[in-house]
């Protein structure tokens, strides 16, 4: 019991019924309901109590008057006492009547009309003298009345009432003359009254006889019953209630017994549910558990050892033991299940959670997730064997899939039909792995983050994370251990040798045919990569792939190159020489196009795929050794067309597919010759029909692709570097252009030996044919016939060049002039001077009609050995012997003008001269 | 009425003072040691409770009385009962404060004494910065009266317990003085002279 309560505080401290009063003090109750008693001035004002706090109640003041003590009393402290007092007072409040307190008008009027009602007379005792005491502003202290009238009371029904009390409360600011007035007027309402009753029986007279003769008739009734019925007539009635008692419970006692039986039914029906749930049980767990529906099985469970976990009784205990086995059992399957994978992530928490509620010992989810990482490992080994094996049946099959994959050329095929045929078994293993990581990592590790962030309802033993980091790791590394031993084994050479057994080990002869594979394979691990991405695994695992990745792509990019590089080799076997011309480089067969294509496909694979890093991967190119491995591969592969066309000119093939064009007498073009007329065949040559053009004319094709790569091609190919924002190749072109210069002149001087041996072996047979002494010659009418041999042979060469390329004509013709001047001069020479005079006439005309003949190709050795040639030859000593000279010219110009026409320079205004002819 | 024998000493203390300075607030502090935010206005509140007044336990009733004007009319009763006075304005209204001087005079024209215990004591120190009524005057109005002057703050409790205790000392002082000589006697029925005085 608390202390009891004490009131210390009253707010106001006075006031009329109705009052809203602030009760203050210490101890007023803990609560509203504790508070169960409050009394102001004897009145219970505990229905209109408001409970604020222990300090604190509200209360309206009820209808006592005069001064009083508030007691409080409450449930956990008793009743209380106060050091303060409440006093009540009754108000006039009139119209006229200033009040400072609001007075609650509705329901306080009711009860003030109405006790006025009840009792009339008070009204009267209010103001019985008749003055109104409205306006009396000034209330006289009660303390003061209680000194001076000890025991007295002012009011007039009161028995100790003072009349002086009165006085003071009510008139003591009265006039004197007021009060006498006021004595007057109750003196007269006195008399008046008395004066009243007597007149009022008077006239009544009548009804008050009438009154006494019922009274007297009643008299006569009673006296009458108490006769017939004794003293006491409520015997009988004594009796019949009694009677109408017992039998009024005899009614109930029935209706009584059988509430009872309906109770007693009640309580064992749940007896018997009860009852019927345990017995029932193992039925429902194997039903449930057939359904599928553990957690109600669960929930069964949980009940029932509530229910009956405890109990003594046999048959209980029984049935229990065999709930517990249904349970045992159930617990088993559910162990299964979670081992049996995959399942999905969902099923496999309910599966989890499921097993905590069973309390099983152990832990569930680790069994889970280990065996989700040991299903992951076996998933990934298992693809790895049976792609070895379909590989190794393949390569048995007689390398059925290289050679499809090869069929497929270098692009990916991006259609599925007839092409799970054809793809190698690595590239499928790749796709098949990527499948599963992105697959079935997701979900081991979302089970493991479960696990950890305590969503499974399990507590995490401290060594687990570490655990099912190395887990994580292992699977991450076996994947990418795996991918590496397929597709690049040589990046697992450091791998410790255990390891990388548990890789698997390929054959080496499928590494064929994988190239065009490789970005397809990329593209597979890095939708994996970036699903693990989303993951937000440890850096560390996502750094294996990452560098598997990098690998990936190095290796691809170096595999792509090599392989550009080999179709720029294998350009050699595609060259047709047809020979097309375009407007400034002359003409050129089609093999630098489909060089630049190759190039150009291989960048843009490499571009597209490899180069472009994705999110979270290393750039390609930071790395110097990339960069120095790119640059290799590159020039190896402009390299490899060098070499292309270096086989092409000076292969032993070429030189042995045709003989020498310009054949000794006929001076037919080889051109003619090669191109459809009968005769070449007959000349044994037909097997090399398929072959091409003669080798003259394969060398100048050459030699214009060669210029055409040089000026044309490496600055395309360097446009190609940097639109796909590679490194200028300035390394690899420089060298390339190099080792093209060396290659043009090398072909060149091929072709100038091919062409000039015969040229200038034809002058000295030709110039003595017929037995032609230049002692013995006549009168010279035309040069000799040699000369316009010399000069067709010229011009056939070049023909045979400007078809080709005409700007080769100014790099060939000079040369060959020289030659022939040198020729003349050595015969010349040889000579010694053994002419005769038309001799000298004819070696005159003929060294000056070559002479003029060449003059736009000629180069000052050539000039030299024409004047060494003339030199050899005696001086004209006459003007005849001039004159002779100048009409065989003449002759000469006139017959041979045609021929002429061919030396003239291109740049020359040739059609003036045509027409000038004509 | 309950009367115990042996009732401590009680001092009778009246808070006077305009409308809203805080009075109720002052006498609730003290009380309750609850500082009460809303305004209600009050009629008359009487607060009654035990206090340890150096180390001699007494009693002390505080009349909270009416600051309207509504209610000067009933004041002289209640300030016949009282032996001291906490006469209370708000320093950050004038007009409070002038009015204390017209309580000042009522209380000396009811008590008929010129030496009632009474503390002149500005209340609402908290609020400085609203400040109307400068320290110097209120100090030389008390210093004309030769009263103390304290400054409170409800809201804070600054000085609520030293004007109530310093209050009552100088109430108990009185009355031993007043029981020495026994003059006190005198002095009521010179009071209920002057009561009967009105009737005639």
């Amino acid at each position: 019991m608390g202390p009891p309560p004490i009131v210390t505080g009253v707010s106001p401290k006075e006031g009329p019924p109705g009052t809203r009063v602030t009760v203050r003090g210490e101890f007023l109750g803990k609560s509203p309901t504790d508070l169960c008693g409050l009394t102001i001035c004897g009145c219970d004002c505990l229905l209109s109590a408001e409970w604020k706090s222990s300090n604190k109640i509200i209360a309206r003041s009820g209808p006592g008057k005069g001064r009083g003590e508030i007691v409080v009393t409450t449930r956990s402290g008793g009743k209380g006492t106060s050091t303060v007092e409440f006093r009540g007072y009754h108000e006039m409040i009139g119209p006229m009547k200033e009040s400072a307190v609001w007075v609650e008008e509705a329901p306080l009027r009711k009860m003030w009309w109405g006790r006025r009602g009840l009792t009339p007379t008070t009204y009267q005792h209010d103001d019985p003298l008749g003055i109104s005491i409205e306006g009396v502003e000034q209330k006289f202290p009660e303390d003061g009345l209680h000194k001076l009238f000890p025991g007295g009371s002012g009011d007039l029904s009161s028995e100790n009432f003072a009349a002086g009390w009165f006085l003071l409360e009510r008139h003591h600011a009265t006039p004197f003359d007021d009060l006498r007035a006021g004595l007057a007027f109750l003196r007269r309402k006195v008399d008046g009254q008395k004066e009243g009753q007597l007149s009022f029986i008077k006239s009544n007279v009548g009804s008050v006889m009438e009154q006494l003769d019922t009274l007297a008739q009643l008299k006569e009734r009673f006296e009458e019953d108490v006769e017939k019925q004794g003293q006491d007539p409520t015997i009988r009635l004594e009796g019949a209630i009694k009677e109408s008692m017992s039998e009024a419970n005899k009614l109930f006692e029935e209706v009584l017994s059988r509430r009872e039986r309906a109770d007693a039914t009640r309580s064992a029906l749940a007896v018997l549910q009860r009852f019927r749930f345990l017995f029932g049980l193992p039925g429902a767990i194997e039903k449930n558990i057939k359904k599928g529906d553990y957690d109600a099985v669960i929930n069964d469970y949980a009940r029932v050892m509530n229910l009956f976990g405890n109990t003594d009784v046999p048959v209980f205990k029984k049935v229990l033991a065999e709930v517990e086995s249904r349970i045992v059992q159930l617990r088993d399957l559910l162990h299964r299940r979670l081992e049996e994978a995959p399942t999905s992530l969902e099923a496999q928490k309910k599966l989890i959670r499921n097993l905590v509620n069973l309390e099983v010992g152990g832990d569930p989810a680790w069994d889970a997730i280990s065996c989700h990482s040991r299903h992951l490992t076996a998933t990934m080994m298992q693809c790895k064997d049976s792609h070895i094996a379909q590989e190794q049946s393949a390569l048995e099959d007689g390398g059925k899939t290289p050679k499809s994959s090869k069929n497929k050329s270098t692009s990916v095929p991006n259609q599925n039909t007839d092409w799970q045929a054809c793809v190698p078994a690595r590239v499928l293993l790749t796709e098949e792995l990527a499948d599963a990581i992105s697959e079935r990592f997701p979900d081991f590790w979302k089970l493991g983050q479960a696990y950890f962030t305590g969503e499974l309802q399990v507590t995490v033993a401290p060594s687990r994370p570490q655990d099912f980091k190395k887990l994580v790791l292992a699977a991450i590394s076996l994947f990418s251990g795996l991918l590496r031993a397929a597709l690049m084994p040589h990046t697992l050479v450091r791998t410790p040798a255990a390891e990388r057994a548990s890789y698997g080990v390929w054959h080496s002869k499928g590494m064929e045919g994988l190239g065009p594979w490789l970005p397809h394979c990329l593209r597979a691990l890095r939708q994996a990569y970036s699903s693990l991405i989303r993951l937000d695994l440890p850096s560390e695992a996502l750094d294996i792939v990452a560098s598997l990745i990098f690998d990936l792509r190095l290796h691809c990019m170096s595999t792509l190159l090599k392989q550009a590089g080999e179709s720029v080799r294998q350009l050699h076997t595609q060259e047709t020489w047809n020979i097309q011309f375009d407007g400034e480089h002359g003409g050129i067969t089609h093999l630098p196009a489909e060089c630049e294509r190759v190039i150009a496909e291989a960048l843009q694979l490499a571009k597209d795929s490899v180069l472009l890093s994705e999110h979270r991967e290393t750039p390609l190119l930071e790395s110097e050794v990339v960069q120095r491995d790119l640059n290799n591969l590159i020039q190896n592969m402009l390299l490899g067309f060098v070499e292309v066309l270096d086989k092409l000119a000076l292969g032993s093939d070429a030189m042995a597919g045709d003989s020498p064009g310009v054949s000794q007498m006929i001076g037919s073009p080889a051109i003619y010759r090669v191109h459809g007329s009968d005769s070449v065949i007959d000349k044994g040559r037909g097997k090399d029909k398929e072959s091409g053009p003669a080798w003259e004319v394969r060398l100048l094709s050459v030699l214009s692709n060669i210029e055409y790569t040089r000026s044309v091609l490496l600055p395309r190919i360097a446009d190609l570097f940097a639109r796909y924002q590679l490194p200028a190749q300035v390394g690899p072109l420089a060298s390339v252009n190099k080792a093209l210069t060396e290659l043009d002149q090398r072909v060149l001087d091929a072709y100038l030996e091919q062409r000039s041996d015969p040229l200038v072996g034809t002058i000295e047979p030709s110039m003595y044919i017929g037995n032609f002494n230049w002692d013995a010659a006549l009168k010279p009418a035309d040069v000799r016939p040699y000369v316009k041999e010399l000069l067709t042979n010229l011009i056939s060469v070049h023909a045979e060049v400007h078809s080709i390329s005409p700007g080769l004509v100014w790099r060939v013709l000079p040369q060959l002039v020289e030659t022939v001047a040198e020729e003349l001069a050595r015969l010349m020479v040889c000579l010694d001077k053994k002419f005769n005079v038309h001799g000298t006439e004819q070696a005159c005309a003929d060294i000056a009609a070559i002479r003029e003949a060449v003059k736009v190709y000629s180069t000052p050795t050539a000039e030299a050995f024409f004047d060494e040639a003339l030199e050899a030859v005696p001086r004209l000593s006459d003007a005849q012997g001039k004159r002779n000279v100048e009409s065989v010219l003449n002759n000469f110009r006139s017959r041979m003008k045609l021929q002429l026409m061919c030396f003239r320079d291109p740049k020359a205004p040739t059609v003036k001269n045509i027409s000038n002819s004509v | 009425m309950k009367k115990p024998n042996q009732q401590p000493a009680l001092h009778k203390v009246i808070m006077v003072g305009s409308g809203g300075v805080g009075k109720s607030a002052l006498t609730l502090q003290f009380m309750y040691d609850e500082f009460v935010e809303d305004y209600e206005p009050t009629k008359a509140d009487s607060y009654r409770k035990k206090v340890v007044l150096d180390g001699e336990e007494v009693q002390i009733d505080i009349l909270d009385t009416a600051g309207q004007e509504d209610y000067a009319a009933i004041r002289d009763n209640y300030f016949r009962s009282g032996e001291g006075f906490l006469c209370v304005f708000s320093i950050t209204e004038d007009d409070s404060f002038q009015a204390t001087q017209e309580f000042r005079e009522q209380i000396l024209r009811v008590k008929n004494d010129e030496n009632i215990p009474f503390l002149l004591v500005g209340n609402k120190s908290d609020l400085g910065e609203k400040r109307k009524v400068p320290l110097s005057e209120a100090t030389g109005r008390a210093a004309q009266w030769g009263v103390p002057y304290v400054e409170t703050s409800a809201k804070t409790r600054a000085n609520v317990d030293k004007v109530f205790y310093d209050l009552m000392r100088e109430i108990r002082s009185r009355k031993m003085e007043d029981n020495k000589p026994g003059n006190s006697r005198g002095k009521d029925k010179s009071k209920r002279k002057k009561l009967k005085c009105v009737i005639l």
